[in-house]
């Protein structure tokens, strides 16, 4: 079995086949992730490079993680350590990655559309959103996919809920995107500021201010960051009214009285979107997450190194 | 210099050869003679199965970047483009290094133009430095030349400053210009704000940006009963509100681009830098009210909004690439294609931008100075790259199909011809 595609820039290029495919091959990575040898040579001889123009920590060390365990040669190019400092353009860059055979690139970007631009540039090299802007981030997505699926036993009809700043986050559109394609149900909640104004129509979702309500209905809450870094316009007043009104907290989860599974993609602004007892609480899967996160993105590697060949 | 045009049909309502097919002989660049069929020796013979004559088109918003920013467009290779484009008069826009905010500027361009093919109009800034916060002097710039006044591609956003703006040109009966866009509501916008901007994940920039200008602007105008021109309008809405203003008799007229009839936001699935433009393509509905502006004449003047960018800063990524496309060259092939009867694009082209900025409209008969423009309407042709006479190529009609093609035109005793293979 193969991808339909040669990169992965976004769930919204994915069908629904190349999503189970990728999530059952995660499953066969998860299991090789137990064994006490965790590294298999799928990817010997494969040189990738980690692209990272933005600050990320989880999904950098995630993607390395998985990289060196499918035995591939890795690089990594952060941007505040390179020429973009010198005002190198992207375009600069990818030709001289490209002068170094480079086989994939996995890239992170604060402009949405970056990583379609390095694809246009870089037919031959297979390329990896690992978040651009506030457009998408797939492997995300897939890793939220795989955990639901592993602690609620799939995706389809399952009821999803979205909490907080959707305007600016890449999570909320590629989780979107495939719990759509998948056969979730997805439902937003947040201040209206934070969410985008057409994204009911834009989207297919449903959209419900009062948070209380929105946990009532749903199986799953993915909560999300709130991207201080992004907020450069008045969005609403302070963090601590935004607690207030939509941060998760243990009192309101009593008081909804629902066993709902708990996510957030992290890395989490404590006290603020979420309280730390509901984050690290036993309705919480952020941590399996994050353990998912390497075998799902071994997955992504291997089938599109699978379709460069 | 002496040219015979055979066999040429006439588009030019006022004249009595309207719709008439003649030969017209230019020589010295007046025309001599305007008759069924002249002969003439020795002279230049222009002659194609399509061809069409009418006055002298213009342009009214195009940005030519000397000084400040040669590398994307000079005064001479910018007029090479309006002449490619059928242009023999164009209104530049003062975004300059330096903008045009004061007389040397306006004399610089004037001095500079006078030995190109083509007349050009700076639009003098109506702040200085066209950033928004003092009144340039635009008496001054008046009395050198200055044919309209306008903060260009940067729209003035106070609202005090405008009402002082129009009130200050009613000595001088000027005419402002705004591009309606309220920069505090499309703030870091990328895109038309909608269902595709959603979709692609790019910061949006609401049609009401667009909109809430216009109004406002409409109410300025009211208060000061100054004369407007909006240019770009993207929006049904912002059509609709200026078409009511002009009901009610305020001095107010608008343009839009070819361009926005042509793309909408559902174009920019690839994130394509050359469709990223100020003000931003609008969803298909709003495309289709600004096809519906061209065709049926509610458009006062069609306006290239050509903004020449250099590759660069086109091939990048789309946060980081700058606005604008160039639109002279590929202008007619486009803005033809919207079903408006040929007459009346002619007219938004010559007759009715000129009584708009108080030009003499110049005629098409014996013994006048040629302004001429030589097109064929009906020839469909696929737009080259080799098409283009700007220094810089951002345009998205490269390998589009066009209808319409430039012969050239004849004005200020010069004759620039388009070759094609």
């Amino acid at each position: 079995m193969q991808l339909s595609t040669k990169h992965l820039l976004g769930i919204k290029d994915l069908s629904p086949k190349d999503i189970s495919l990728i999530l059952s091959t995660a499953q066969q990575f998860k299991e090789v992730l137990q064994r006490p040898v965790k590294k298999v040579p799928s990817l010997r001889d494969v040189t990738i490079v980690n692209l990272f123009y933005e600050n990320s920590t989880r999904t950098r060390i995630s993607f390395e993680l998985a990289e060196k365990r499918l035995g591939a040669d890795t690089i990594n190019f952060a941007a505040s350590a390179s020429s973009v400092k010198k005002g190198e353009t992207l375009l600069d860059t990818v030709n001289n990655i490209l002068s170094m055979k480079v086989d994939m690139v996995v890239m992170r970007h604060s402009a949405s559309g970056a990583p379609h631009f390095l694809a246009k540039h870089l037919p031959n090299t297979g390329i990896v959103n690992a978040g651009d802007g506030i457009n998408e981030h797939p492997t995300q997505a897939l890793l939220d996919a795989f955990s639901i699926t592993e602690k609620t036993g799939g995706l389809e009809g399952k009821k999803i809920l979205l909490i907080g700043d959707i305007m600016h986050s890449r999570v909320a559109l590629s989780n979107i995107y495939l719990l759509n394609k998948m056969g979730a149900e997805v439902m937003l909640s947040g201040p209206p500021t934070l969410i985008p104004p057409y994204i009911k129509e834009a989207m297919g979702v449903q959209v419900e201010y009062d948070l209380k309500k929105a946990l009532k209905w749903c199986d799953v809450a993915n909560v999300l960051r709130i991207q201080l870094e992004r907020q450069n316009q008045v969005l609403f007043s302070s963090l601590r009214e935004y607690n207030l009104s939509y941060g998760v907290t243990k009192k309101l989860l009593q008081e909804v009285d629902k066993d709902i599974v708990i996510m957030h993609p992290g890395p989490i602004n404590r006290g603020v979107e979420i309280d730390s007892d509901v984050a690290d609480g036993n309705q919480s899967i952020i941590l399996q997450q994050v353990e998912n996160g390497v075998a799902v993105r071994m997955a992504a590697l291997y089938l599109l190194a699978g379709t460069a060949n | 210099m002496k040219v015979l045009i055979q066999q040429v049909r006439i588009i030019s309502p006022s004249s009595p050869f309207n719709g008439k097919v003649t030969d017209i002989l230019i020589e010295n660049g007046i025309i001599r003679q305007i008759a069924d069929h002249i002969s003439a020796e020795g002279a230049q013979v222009i002659t194609h199965p399509d061809l069409h004559c009418s006055i002298g088109w213009m342009d009214i918003f195009a940005q030519f970047d000397d000084p400040g920013f040669e590398h994307k467009e000079t005064l001479v290779s910018g007029a090479a483009a309006a002449a490619a484009g059928g242009f023999t008069d164009v209104m530049l826009v003062p975004n300059t290094n330096p903008a045009v905010s004061s007389k040397i500027q306006v004399e610089y361009i004037r001095q500079k133009a006078a030995s190109l093919p083509i007349n050009l109009y700076p639009i003098g800034a109506i702040t200085k430095n066209a950033e928004g916060k003092e009144l340039a002097e635009m008496y001054d710039m008046h009395n050198s030349g200055a044919i309209a006044f306008s903060d260009g591609i940067q729209s003035l956003q106070s609202p005090g400053i405008l009402l002082k703006a129009l009130q200050y040109v009613l000595s001088i009966g000027a005419t402002l210009l705004q591009v309606p866009n309220d920069k505090s509501i499309s703030a870091h916008g990328l895109m038309n704000e909608g269902i595709m901007s959603t979709r692609l994940g790019l910061p949006g920039i609401p049609s009401i940006a667009e909109e809430l200008m216009i109004a406002r602007d409409i109410e300025l105008l009211r208060y000061t009963g100054s004369r407007l021109h909006i240019t770009g309008v993207t929006t049904q809405k912002g059509i609709e509100l200026i078409a009511a203003a002009k009901k009610e008799g305020l001095q107010v007229s608008f343009s839009v681009t070819p361009y926005h009839a042509w793309f909408c936001d559902e174009d920019l699935v690839s994130y394509n830098t050359n469709l990223k433009v100020n003000p931003p393509l609008r969803k298909k509905e709003d495309m289709l009210a600004v096809r519906q502006a061209i065709a049926n004449g509610t458009a006062d003047c069609i306006a290239s909004h050509h903004v020449p960018q250099h590759w660069d800063d086109k091939e990048c990524e789309f946060e980081y690439a700058r606005n604008g496309m160039i639109g002279l060259e590929s202008f007619f092939g486009v803005a033809n294609r919207y079903g408006a009867p040929l007459e009346t694009l002619i007219e938004k082209l010559t007759v009715q931008p000129r009584e708009l900025f108080r030009l003499e409209v110049p005629s098409l008969t014996a013994g006048t100075a040629a302004s001429l423009t030589l097109f064929a309407p009906g020839e469909e042709y696929t737009f080259e790259k080799e098409m283009i006479r700007s220094t810089s190529f951002n345009t998205p009609f490269i390998g589009q199909k066009l209808k319409g093609r430039v012969i050239g035109i004849i004005n200020k005793q010069q004759i620039v011809l388009n070759h094609f293979s």
